[in-house]
């Protein structure tokens, strides 16, 4: 227990950090390899939670999801490295006070919430798996494909939108 | 307790390094970096309540699940809409979108 509390904490901290380092670099580039490192630290934490499943699945989908993210920054921007220090924020007081605002208060749901008894063992992986994919197809179906027919969706709308106009 | 205490903090952080970066930036690119952020802090708190709550309940990795697809969804949106407005204007910046309010 002593390990995995250490362990969460030290890849929690990781995810901090560079989830802060995404808001302070003048790079885009380094903004979405920042991002990258901290959904990366976000997985290694659903591992050391012994959510297997859902740690690798961070892991692939993010580090796609990223490099995605860094190829439209370097299409969007005409100073992707941050050569030129441009500054791309606005009402910065308002926007930190908002972020300290809401932080507190989770952090003050989190310390002063009764939680009740901490479960000391999980499911191994395999039995975790199975039973999602029991819930996938069984109770949970509807939920499964409403959200498979929504980013169908969402996927052509895009396209539709992005695509030029011919004349 | 302590780790899921400890999950919870990290969780309440990132959601607010989020909310700072999706109000504070003016690129649409960086405001969506901010939503994921916020979305990230969610998984955190979904997956220690699971964890350490009800790991019997396989409910939770399944609302972890949909965080992931209203993710997956938000950047297939936002990149359609980036590419548009590209298109039109020849740049993402927000401040450049007044004419968008209703």
């Amino acid at each position: 227990m002593i390990a995995q509390t250490v362990a969460v904490a030290l890849l929690g901290a990781v995810a901090v950090w560079f989830g802060a380092a995404v808001f302070r670099t003048s790079s885009m580039v380094r903004s979405a390899l920042s991002l990258l490192a901290s959904m990366a630290a976000i997985g290694g934490m659903f591992l050391a939670m012994e959510a297997e499943f859902l740690g690798v699945l961070q892991l692939m989908m993010m580090a796609t999801e990223m490099a995605i993210m860094a190829v439209f920054m370097v299409m969007y921007m005409m100073d992707p490295g941050g050569l030129g220090q441009m500054d791309m924020s606005h009402q910065k007081r308002l926007s930190l006070a908002s972020g300290v605002l809401a932080g507190l208060a989770a952090l003050a749901i989190a310390f002063l919430g009764g939680w009740g008894p901490v479960a000391a063992t999980a499911p191994d992986a395999a039995a975790q798996t199975r039973a999602l994919g029991i819930e996938m197809m069984t109770r949970s179906l509807l939920v499964f494909e409403t959200a498979a027919v929504t980013i169908l969706v969402a996927m052509i709308a895009s396209v539709a939108v992005a695509i030029a106009r011919r004349r | 307790m302590t780790t899921l205490l400890v999950a919870l903090a990290i969780g309440a952080v990132l959601f607010a390094i989020g909310l700072y970066g999706a109000l504070s930036q003016t690129n649409l690119v960086m405001i969506m970096m901010g939503v994921e952020l916020m979305l990230g802090g969610a998984m955190v708190n979904l997956v220690a309540f699971w964890r350490f709550l009800h790991p019997e309940r396989i409910e939770g990795q399944m609302f972890v699940l949909i965080v992931m697809t209203v993710m997956a969804i938000e950047a297939a949106v936002g990149f359609g809409l980036g590419t548009a407005r590209f298109r039109a204007k020849g740049s993402v910046e927000m401040e450049e979108a007044a004419e968008l309010k209703g």
